[in-house]
């Protein structure tokens, strides 16, 4: 498959956050400022993409082999669990700077839907690896774009005269509700179907 | 030690169902509920799955907690959390394969739903096996009220019917409002139900 | 504490293993199953339906032996994984019957307007139809699209159209 259509694909068509549903615990958690949405963001494009090759590595090169696919739930998520935890320590080690930027997210990740589906579909897709790295970063990507979009709205919102009912998460799905039907238009997007 | 009385134990069952309704009171587990609840039979399905899993890994939690160290309880939650997952994987694509893929990926995603992971830790770890049953029994029922309710909303407003039987006139269905039923009506759907929640003042706080 | 990890590593193992030998074969059966039940609807007429090309083409005959024509299933990349479609086709190149595998066979879709090309009213105009006839009438031919949902027709068109050229040579008896 088009590495382009791929990448559009989960960059826009299927959006994963605002067309498809994964990642919304988050989403709504962490989009209050646009500063931490944009850390979350950086955080979760880093282990997507190392988790996408490590579960598609560990999957082609052990579980399907010796039968063990259906290990493919708990080993996943222990990756990804595992990975989150690697990154923290190295971060905290290595590179001070941008552990005490992002570091507060990295926990919140492991449980974060999309990396975890990412590494679901990329077998589900056959993507070889080439493929699944494109598709991990068109979803990061597509998470990163919505995460950051809605966070400049709810920092308008913030001061906006909004009904009793209505302040918080209310008007804030409201506003997804809104932004999701934007993206709704790019459906067939170069030939991409929804 | 002594036995609390009873409409106290009651209350770890009935809290999880309005009170602290997981996903309308304390919003997590909101991927599964916006993405299964298109039709009411999806949306019963759905929550027959999670069910399995949050009962199932609340009362092993409870069972083996005394033998997890804090350190490593998280690493233990999800191994068990996500045995449950792949058995009731398996169990759909065994017994209910029309089910199994219409809920798709959302089946194994059901391992990091933030309801079950956040049980296990808020209660399963710190509470007998009993009360982690009703409190995984409440959270359930609690999960499905707001799955099927959405569900049976969409799926009348894009459909005209209700778990496939229909309850509008042709003229309806034939050219039925499909804005629930797509990802933006979602969204909307749980934010007007929300506000509403917020409006009565149901739930803590 | 490594001691408490092993042994929930090994229990959940095992319990998984257990879970997966004995709900196999029921999974199994029914792919075959849920695969036969499509054929037998694109190709009325036929009781035995034979492999010719894995996945591909099979090959349909009725219960006295003879042939009635062949199933080929088409898959045109749409964007979430391909869109598989069964088409029926006689031995006169002519089209029985087309089906679009609805959600529960694999069609990767968000509800809503991927979903409409399982439309009857989209479905039906290809019957009878051979591969000199397969375009939309965007494309200059007589097929209409769904409403909203062009791509999606486009796909299933040319899908069709391409897999009955490439497989023409089993649709002679």
């Amino acid at each position: 498959m088009n590495p382009t259509k791929i990448f559009l694909g989960a960059f826009l068509v299927n959006n994963i956050l605002l067309m498809r549903f994964i990642a919304l615990c988050s989403f709504f958690g962490v989009s209050t400022s646009i500063n931490t949405s944009v850390g979350m963001s950086a955080a979760v494009i880093f282990v997507t993409l190392l988790a996408a090759w490590v579960s598609w590595v560990l999957y082609h090169a052990l579980l399907a082999p010796l039968g063990l696919v259906f290990l493919r739930t708990a080993v996943f998520i222990l990756v990804i669990a595992g990975l989150v935890q690697f990154v923290e320590l190295f971060l905290k080690r290595y590179v001070r700077a941008l552990y005490s930027a992002m570091g507060i997210y990295l926990p919140l990740i492991t449980t974060n839907c999309a990396i975890l589906a990412v590494t679901f579909l990329n077998i589900d897709y056959g993507y070889n690896l080439l493929q699944s790295t494109i598709y991990a970063l068109g979803v990061a990507a597509g998470y990163a774009l919505a995460i950051i979009l809605f966070a400049a709205i709810r920092e308008r919102l913030e001061d906006s005269p909004i009904s009793q009912s209505f302040r918080g998460y209310p008007i804030a799905f409201v506003g997804a509700s809104l932004i999701s039907l934007a993206f709704l238009g790019f459906a067939s997007l170069f030939g991409i179907t929804l | 030690m002594s036995v609390p009385p009873r409409p106290s134990r009651l209350r770890y069952l009935t809290s999880g169902i309005v009170k602290e309704n997981p996903v309308l009171i304390l919003m997590i587990g909101l991927c599964p509920t916006l993405a299964t609840s298109t039709t009411t039979s999806d949306a019963l399905g759905m929550s027959a799955a999670v069910a399995f899993v949050l009962i199932g890994s609340n009362v092993v939690i409870s069972l083996v907690r005394r033998f997890v160290q804090p350190e490593i309880r998280i690493p233990i939650f999800i191994i068990i959390i996500s045995t449950f997952v792949t058995i009731i994987d398996y169990a759909l694509q065994a017994y209910q394969p029309s089910l199994y893929r219409v809920l798709g990926v959302f089946v194994p995603l059901i391992v990091v739903n933030c309801i079950i992971l956040g049980r296990a830790e808020a209660f399963a770890y710190g509470h007998g096996v009993f009360d982690s049953l009703l409190d995984g029994i409440g959270n359930s029922l609690g999960f499905a009220l707001m799955v099927v309710v959405m569900g049976v909303i969409r799926e009348f407003t894009a459909s005209g019917s209700i778990l496939g039987k229909a309850l509008t006139p042709a003229f309806y269905r034939q050219a039925p409002m499909l804005f629930l039923l797509m990802p933006p009506g979602a969204f909307f759907l749980i934010g007007i139900l929300k506000a509403l929640v917020n409006r009565f003042g149901i739930g803590k706080g | 504490m490594v001691v408490s990890l092993v042994i929930t590593c090994l229990v959940a193992a095992l319990a998984l293993a257990q879970v997966y030998a004995v709900t196999r074969e029921k999974i199994e059966t029914q792919r075959v199953e849920a695969t036969r039940r499509s054929l037998a609807e694109v190709l009325p007429g036929a009781g035995d339906f034979e492999p010719a090309v894995p996945d591909s083409v099979w090959l349909g005959t009725d219960p006295a032996g003879t042939r009635v024509g062949a199933v080929i299933r088409v898959a045109r990349q749409g964007y979430g994984g391909p869109v598989p479609v069964f088409v029926g086709v006689d031995t006169a190149g002519r089209i029985t019957g087309l089906r679009v595998a609805s959600a529960a066979e694999g069609l990767r879709e968000t509800p809503g307007l991927g979903l409409k090309a399982l439309e009857p009213r989209f479905q039906d105009q290809f019957r009878g139809r051979t591969a000199a006839d397969l375009r939309l009438e965007k494309d200059g031919g007589t097929l209409d699209a769904i409403t909203a949902a062009t791509i999606t027709s486009r796909a299933v068109t040319e899908g069709v159209r391409a897999g009955m050229e490439k497989y023409a040579g089993y649709l002679k008896p």
